[in-house]
């Protein structure tokens, strides 16, 4: 059976022609080019209402922002959410879990260190199951490499302050009290005091304690300095120059 | 404040998902980037389809706030999920709407069981006001998508015949393109467009496995 040509159905579903006879006979015989027919009159009326969306209005900003603070969050608890569930919380906690869909960058810390980050997690950031987690001992406290108490800078107000603490996980723990509000978000940064080299270690959610993964091969001899800065999102990965609060590591 | 990637905010003639194809942003580039965990490519995908994701469910959730926490929600499933994302299965925003169009589900199931607590206590049967049906709202939003997406002669074209209800005859006078050019371009359009639709539209028949990769 010879089907109708494309274009015909094209102009059919359109309704730029009318159906013949020969068509109609074709048509109420052949599912197929039916079928086709159907949907590209469909095509064409979701086309035709498609009028109305080219003026779309932009979300408002505070589902952006609520966006970043879930991921955020996401990213400082995945550890702790699989450890809850674990029936023995007096035991050792081990990395035997099955591993979750979003804990790549977790792969390179050790057994021990999880333990450990875990433990501090569970301690400092107190927004997900910490009873769960806290209710059977006393985790013990990481080691503390380095550290430096973080003060105001520049023109934020002097009530802003914080500790940064380079764990022996290799973790940097931030905790910060009295931040200013900021239109865009915090970021820290460890900066080379000797050439203003510098690199970002993560965001500071809306918690007042963050957990950082740090590079395992960064030499803290040389970025000492802990920085927290007022960044907003326009898509500048650079420090804005805003800086917010300062520390000098000490170890 | 406001960062705008890809496209100028707030020209005469702006496409549904914010964007006109473009030489040198491609989709697929910035799909790759939100792939692979670049969270700038969050921030630029949020600007080209922030407004999609939330009028899919605008449009059918009552609640406004209902409606912001499905954006909100699709997002961070849509970032926490990106190794899902599989760009052979379909386009980066057929996949944000398939995952927008699970949360506005889940979010009208639930509200249809308040309804059914509060209907068995006040024996009032009195419909809740509905919204438009997701799939339909999903399948247009995807087949505006491509028609942005379209070359410009095939765009303007079609948007003559869908718009402004012009014969193919009425277009070839209008733009003075030759009818035969006329039909072509709008023949090539529709087969664009229903394709696309079959790829990342919702609507059962749209595609024969639902939507892929989204959750």
């Amino acid at each position: 059976m010879q089907h109708l040509e494309h274009d015909r159905l094209v102009f059919l579903a359109l309704g730029e022609s009318e159906a013949d006879t020969s068509d109609r006979t074709h048509l109420d015989a052949c599912p197929h080019c039916q079928a086709e027919l159907e949907g590209l009159r469909h095509v064409a009326g979701l086309g035709a209402a498609s009028q109305e969306l080219r003026e779309l209005p932009d979300p408002p900003e505070h589902v952006w922002q609520g966006i970043m603070a879930e991921i955020t969050e996401a990213k400082e608890l995945p550890r702790l959410a699989a450890d809850r569930q674990r029936p023995d919380p007096a035991g050792p906690v081990t990395t035997d879990a099955p591993p979750g869909p979003r804990r790549s960058r977790s792969g390179r810390w050790s057994r021990l260190a999880t333990t450990a980050v875990t433990a501090v997690a569970a301690a400092t950031v107190g927004v997900v199951g910490t009873a769960a987690v806290l209710r059977d001992g006393t985790p013990a406290e990481p080691t503390v490499v380095a550290s430096a108490p973080l003060a105001a800078y520049g023109s934020t107000p002097p009530a802003a302050q914080g500790d940064a603490r380079v764990l022996g996980t290799g973790e940097l723990h931030l905790h910060v009290a009295n931040l200013p509000a900021v239109p865009g978000y915090y970021e820290v940064w460890l900066i080379n005091p000797r050439n203003m080299e510098m690199f970002s270690v993560g965001v500071l959610g809306d918690n007042s304690d963050v957990l950082l993964p740090l590079p395992p091969n960064v030499d803290l001899g040389q970025y000492s300095i802990v920085d927290v800065s007022a960044e907003e999102f326009d898509n500048d990965t650079a420090h804005s120059g805003d800086s917010l609060l300062r520390g000098s590591l000490t170890g | 404040m406001r960062a705008t990637v890809g496209h100028a905010p707030n020209q005469a003639n702006r496409p549904v998902t914010g964007i006109r194809q473009q030489p040198g942003t491609p989709e697929d580039e910035l799909a790759d980037r939100f792939r692979a965990g670049d969270e700038l490519a969050l921030r630029e995908a949020y600007d080209r389809y922030g407004r999609a994701v939330l009028h899919l469910a605008t449009s059918t959730l009552v609640n406004r706030s209902d409606a912001e926490d499905a954006t909100q929600a699709t997002f961070v499933a849509a970032w926490l999920g990106r190794e899902t994302f599989d760009p052979a299965k379909g386009s980066l925003v057929g996949w944000l709407l398939g995952i927008g169009r699970r949360k506005v589900i889940d979010r009208l199931r639930s509200a249809a069981r308040e309804t059914r607590v509060v209907e068995t206590v006040r024996q009032l049967p009195e419909p809740a006001p509905a919204g438009s049906d997701p799939d339909t709202v999903v399948d247009r939003l995807v087949v505006a998508d491509e028609l942005a997406r379209l070359p410009d002669e095939q765009r303007r074209m079609l948007e003559l015949a869908f718009f402004d209800d012009l014969t193919h005859q009425q277009i070839a006078t209008v733009t003075g393109v030759p009818l035969g050019t006329v039909k072509s371009h709008i023949r090539r359009g529709m087969a664009s467009l229903k394709r696309r639709w079959e790829v990342d539209g919702a609507a059962p028949g749209a595609r024969p496995a639902g939507i892929s990769g989204a959750r």
